[in-house]
C-alpha cells in the first residue's frame, strides 16, 4: 500500500504541474485588459506600467513568478478586488465551500447510500419505484430550479431559514441540501446498482443457504463490496462539492469559491483563475489519493495488484 | 467499516458545527442595505463603480459633499463657499477647523494635496486622472511627465534624478496647501461646476499615514520603478503593516469591518462634527449577487433599503412603483445614457467596408430606432427614450437639443442616397455587445433589417474582451454608455471630443471640439451652456453616436427609513437616515 501511496503521491504532482501549465497558456492568451475597471478606456502608458510591475509583460517571467508564489502558498494579487489578495479570496471562500461541500456529501451518503441499499433488496417494489421517481427529479431539475424553490418555501414562506447570505448557522443547510440532492441521487443509484449485482453473487447464496439472517446479508457481506464503486465516486465528487458551487452560491448569496471559478475568467484575473484552478485540482487530486489508498485497504486484492 | 462510517460522520458534522458556530452573536446594524456586487476597491482614486462611490463618500468627505436630496454641492471638509477669484481661475478652500479623520488628527490641506497627487499617479491607474488634467493649472504637464517616466526603463542613477524632480514638477501644479487650512487651487479655465468636482471620490483627501505603505523601488519590478504604488491592502481597518494604523477616514462614518464577499461595517466616525447628530450608528453593507434573493430579503424586512433591482422582471417593479401599488419603490432618473457607437473613424473593419464612416448612413440607421417602442415595449421600467446624449432636465439650466426622430421613408432614401438602395451591397453589420443588451440589439436588428433590407448579426463578447474590441474599434456598431459624473452636459460632450480616450466611435469634427473649447473659456455661464447646446446639435446631426435611452433605476426603501431620498446620481449619505418604525 506504500508503494501504492508513494506513486499516486508523484502522479499528483506531475497532474498539478501540467494543469498548471495549461491554464497559464490559456489565461496568457485570453484577449483583453485584466486591469480595466467597468468600460472607462485606460492610458495606453498605465497598461503597459501596470502589466511591468505584475510581470504581466513578460510570459516566462510571470509563469515562474507565479509558480514560485503557489509553492510558497502565495498567490499573489487579484485585478478585480484590487484590495484583496488570491490568499484572502481563497482564506475567505475556501472554508464556506468546504463546509458546505462537506456537509452536502454527508447528507448525499447518509441518505444514498441507504435509500440505494432499500431499493435493491426491495427491488422492484414501491420504495424503489419511489426512489427512482426521486432521482429523476432531482437530475432533471438543475439546483438552481430546487434552490429558488428551496429558499422560496423553506425561508420566505415557513421562515425556518434567512433568506440567503452568511454568517449564522442558520445560513447552512438550505444550501447544503440543495448541493447535496444530485450528489443523493447518484449515489442512491449507484450503490443500488451495486447491491443488485452483489446480492446475486454465489457467496451471498452460500450465505443465504448456511442461514444468515438478511440484515447481516445485506449490511456485513454485501454493503461492503457494493459500496466500492460509490468510494471511487466520492473523490471527485468531495472535491467538486467542497470548492464550491457556481448555481448555489448564487441562489443562496454563499460567499463561496465557486463563483470565483466563473468571475475570475470572466474578468481576467489571471492570479485568480490559477489560484482557483490549483486549488480545485489539488483538491481532486488528493482526494483521488486518499480514495484510492482507501479502496486499497478495504479490498485488500487492489493494493496487491499494484 | 462501513458501519464505522456512520458513527464517524455525524460526528465530524457536528464537530464541524460546533466549530463553526463559534464567533456567531453579532447585533444587527441600526441599517442594513444591499450592494448587488462586492465592492471592487476602497482606494477613491481607483473606484468607478456607484456602489463604491457610495462607501466611500459615507467614510470620506471632501472640500465639499453633494446635498442629499438635489445634489448640489453644499460644505464638506471645508467652509463652504470658498473664495473664488473674480476670474474665476482661483477657488481658496478653508478647512474647516472641526474637520477630524477617525483617529481624531485634524484634516489638512496637505491631506487633500496628498490625496488629489495619488489620484494623478499612473500607479495608482486612476480612471479619473483626466478631471485633473482637464481642469487644474500644470496638471496636464506633470502627468505627462510620470506618464513618459512609467513607460521608460530607467538605470538607478536616472530612477534618482526622476526621484528628486518629483516634487518640484509637482510644485507646478496648481494645487498649494498654503497651511494646514489653506489650500488653494488654480484652474486652466473657469470651471462652473468645480465644486460639483470636488464632492467626487477621487477628489478625497487621504490620511498620512499611508505613506507607511508606499512601496520602494527595490520592491518592484526593474521596469516599473518609477511608479509610485502603495501596498493596496491600506484601505482594510484591520490591516497593521510598517506601523500602519489600519484605515483612516474624515467622513461621518468609519470602516468598522470588512468581511468579503459578506458584508461592510460602518460606524460612526466619533470625532466626526455631528456625530451626535447621527441616528443610525452602525449601517452593514452586505453583499448579494442574487438580487432575486435580494429582494426577497427586502420583503422579509432583512434588509432596508435596495439601491439595484437590477432583476429579469423589472418591468413589474416599475410598474408596481408607477401605480402606487408599492410607494416603497421609487424609479430613479439617472444622469446617464445607453446609446450604440457608430465606427466613424476606420474604412475597413475585419477585412470588410465600413459604411458608416458616411454621415448619410449613420442617419438612415438612427432614423429607423423607434426608441419609445424599446423603452415602453421592450424594457418597461421607466427609462426615458433619448433623443440627445445629455438628459433632458438632469442639469439646471442646460437644455439639450433634440436629435432625429423615427422616420423610416425618410430613413430608406437617405440609404439609397448614400449608394445603397433597399440595403444592396450593404456589408453585412455587426453589433458588437455584452449579454446585458441581447434583447435590445435583438430588436435594433430587427428594426434596421425590416426597414433598410440590411443583414445585421449580434457578436456578444464578455465584458472584457467587449470593452478591449470597443477601445480599439474592432466593430461597426457597439453599444455604449455613459454615466455622468458631474453635473455638467460636458460630462457627456467630452467624450466625443477628438483624441479623448473615451471616444469609442472615433468621431473627429474640428468643429466641435473649437466650439467645446470655447465653452471651457468662456466665463459667462449662459454664453457656456449656449456653445454647449451648439455642439451637442453638432453630433445629434453627425450620429456617430445614436442615443437610445436615458436609464432609470428601480430602487427600494422601506417606509421606516427616513432621510434618504431618490437622486439622479444614486447617492444616499446614511448620516441623515432615520428609523422610524
Amino acid at each position: 500500500m506504500i508503494g501504492l501511496l508513494v506513486r499516486r503521491v508523484i502522479l499528483g504532482a506531475v497532474t498539478i504541474a501540467c494543469i498548471y501549465t495549461l491554464t497559464f497558456v490559456m489565461v496568457i492568451l485570453l484577449p483583453g485588459n485584466p486591469f480595466q475597471q467597468g468600460e472607462r478606456n485606460m492610458a495606453p502608458e498605465v497598461e503597459q506600467a501596470l502589466r511591468a510591475r505584475y510581470h504581466m509583460d513578460d510570459n516566462w517571467l510571470y509563469f515562474q513568478e507565479f509558480l514560485t508564489g503557489a509553492i510558497r502558498l502565495d498567490f499573489g494579487p487579484t485585478f478585480t478586488y484590487s484590495d484583496w489578495t488570491c490568499n484572502q479570496i481563497l482564506a475567505s471562500a475556501l472554508p464556506v465551500s468546504m463546509l458546505i461541500g462537506l456537509l452536502a456529501i454527508l447528507i448525499a451518503v447518509m441518505v444514498g447510500v441507504p435509500l440505494g441499499v432499500w431499493s435493491a433488496v426491495k427491488r422492484n417494489g414501491w420504495l424503489d419505484n419511489l426512489g427512482l421517481g426521486f432521482v429523476l427529479m432531482v437530475v432533471s431539475l438543475p439546483t438552481f430550479v430546487t434552490g429558488t424553490l428551496l429558499l422560496i418555501v423553506a425561508a420566505v414562506q415557513l421562515h425556518l431559514a434567512p433568506i440567503g447570505g452568511w454568517g449564522t448557522l442558520a445560513h447552512l443547510p438550505l444550501p447544503a441540501l440543495t448541493l447535496s440532492l444530485p450528489f443523493t441521487a447518484y449515489i442512491m443509484r449507484l450503490t443500488r446498482a451495486s447491491m443488485i449485482e452483489t446480492l446475486s453473487a454465489d457467496y451471498i447464496r452460500t450465505a443465504v443457504a448456511k442461514g444468515a439472517s438478511r440484515r447481516t446479508i445485506v449490511w456485513k457481506h454485501a454493503l461492503k463490496p457494493a459500496f466500492l464503486p460509490v468510494l471511487s465516486y466520492l473523490g471527485p465528487a468531495t472535491a467538486q462539492a467542497m470548492t464550491g458551487s457556481f448555481v448555489v452560491e448564487k441562489v443562496f448569496g454563499v460567499p463561496g469559491l465557486g463563483q470565483h471559478f466563473v468571475n475570475a475568467a470572466l474578468n481576467l484575473d489571471a492570479g485568480l483563475i490559477m489560484s482557483t484552478v490549483l486549488v480545485f485540482s489539488t483538491f481532486l487530486v488528493v482526494l483521488n489519493t486518499l480514495i484510492d489508498t482507501l479502496y486499497a485497504w478495504i479490498d485488500p486484492r487492489i493494493g496487491r495488484a499494484v | 467499516m462501513i458501519r464505522s462510517l456512520f458513527v464517524i460522520c455525524p460526528t465530524l458534522l457536528i464537530a464541524v458545527l460546533t466549530l463553526y458556530g463559534v464567533g456567531e452573536g453579532e447585533p444587527r446594524a441600526d441599517f442594513r442595505y444591499v450592494n448587488p456586487s462586492e465592492i471592487h476597491t476602497l482606494d477613491p482614486v481607483r473606484m468607478s463603480w456607484t456602489q463604491d462611490f457610495r462607501v466611500a463618500l459615507n467614510i470620506w468627505e471632501g472640500l465639499t459633499v453633494w446635498h442629499p436630496r438635489t445634489t448640489e454641492p453644499i460644505g464638506g471638509a471645508a467652509e463652504f463657499p470658498p473664495h473664488v477669484s473674480a476670474d474665476g481661475l482661483t477657488y481658496t478652500f478653508a478647512i474647516r477647523e472641526d474637520a477630524r479623520w477617525s483617529n481624531g488628527d485634524s484634516v489638512t490641506a496637505e491631506d487633500f494635496v496628498r490625496g488629489w497627487r495619488r489620484a494623478m499617479e499612473p500607479g495608482t491607474a486612476a480612471d479619473y486622472a483626466f478631471l485633473f488634467t482637464d481642469h487644474i493649472a500644470g496638471a496636464e504637464d506633470y502627468v505627462t511627465f510620470r506618464r513618459q517616466a512609467v513607460s521608460t526603463s530607467m538605470s538607478p542613477d536616472e530612477l534618482d534624478q526622476h526621484a528628486a524632480m518629483l516634487d518640484s514638477r509637482f510644485g507646478d501644479v496648481g494645487i498649494d496647501a498654503i497651511n494646514d487650512r489653506v489650500l488653494v487651487i488654480r484652474l486652466n479655465n473657469p470651471c462652473p461646476y468645480f465644486l460639483d468636482l470636488t464632492a467626487f471620490p477621487a477628489f478625497l483627501p487621504c490620511h498620512q499615514s499611508i505613506e507607511l505603505l508606499r512601496e520602494r523601488y527595490g520592491n518592484l519590478p526593474t521596469n516599473s520603478r518609477a511608479l509610485v504604488v502603495y501596498d493596496t491592502q491600506w484601505t482594510k481597518p484591520d490591516y497593521h503593516r510598517n506601523g500602519y494604523p489600519g484605515l483612516i477616514t474624515n467622513g461621518a462614518y468609519r470602516l468598522a469591518d470588512w468581511k468579503f464577499k459578506r458584508r461592510a461595517r460602518l460606524e460612526v466616525n466619533p470625532f466626526f462634527r455631528e456625530a451626535d447628530t447621527i441616528a443610525c450608528r452602525t449601517i452593514d453593507m452586505v453583499v448579494y449577487d442574487n438580487i432575486s434573493a435580494a429582494l426577497m430579503a427586502y420583503e422579509a424586512g432583512d434588509v432596508d433599503f435596495l439601491p439595484a433591482m437590477n432583476v429579469p422582471y423589472d418591468h413589474e417593479l416599475a410598474r408596481l412603483s408607477r401605480t402606487g401599488e408599492r410607494p416603497d419603490f421609487h424609479i430613479c432618473v439617472v444622469l446617464a445614457t445607453y446609446f450604440l457607437n457608430f465606427n466613424c473613424t476606420m474604412p475597413v473593419v475585419g477585412g470588410r467596408p465600413n459604411p458608416f464612416t458616411e454621415r448619410a448612413v449613420r442617419r438612415a440607421f438612427s432614423l429607423v430606432v423607434d426608441k419609445d417602442r424599446i423603452v415602453n415595449l421592450v424594457l418597461g421600467r421607466g427609462d426615458r427614450a433619448a433623443y440627445s446624449f445629455v438628459p433632458p432636465d438632469a442639469i439646471p439650466g442646460y437644455d439639450p437639443p433634440t436629435g432625429l426622430a423615427n422616420d423610416t421613408d425618410a430613413a430608406r432614401s437617405m440609404l439609397a442616397e448614400a449608394g445603397y438602395p433597399s440595403g444592396k451591397d450593404f456589408p453585412t453589420v455587426g453589433i458588437l455587445h455584452t449579454q446585458t443588451d441581447e434583447r435590445v440589439c435583438q430588436v435594433l436588428a430587427r428594426m434596421w433589417e425590416e426597414t433598410l433590407g440590411v443583414r445585421v448579426e449580434l457578436r456578444s463578447k464578455e465584458t472584457k474582451t467587449f470593452a478591449e474590441d470597443k477601445a480599439d474599434h474592432r466593430f461597426l456598431i457597439a453599444r455604449g454608455n455613459w454615466y455622468g459624473d458631474y453635473s455638467d452636459p460636458t460630462t457627456f460632450l467630452d467624450c466625443l471630443a477628438s483624441g479623448n480616450g473615451n471616444n469609442d466611435s472615433g468621431y473627429a469634427n474640428p468643429e466641435y471640439d473649437a466650439l467645446l473649447a470655447e465653452a471651457a473659456a468662456a466665463t459667462d455661464p449662459a454664453d457656456r451652456f449656449a456653445l454647449l447646446r451648439r455642439a451637442e446639435a453638432i453630433i445629434l446631426n453627425d450620429v456617430p453616436i445614436l442615443p437610445i435611452l436615458h436609464y432609470a433605476e428601480p430602487i427600494a426603501i422601506k417606509p421606516y427609513v427616513k432621510g434618504l431620498y431618490p437622486n439622479a446620481r444614486l447617492w444616499f449619505p446614511f448620516r441623515y437616515v432615520r428609523i422610524e418604525r
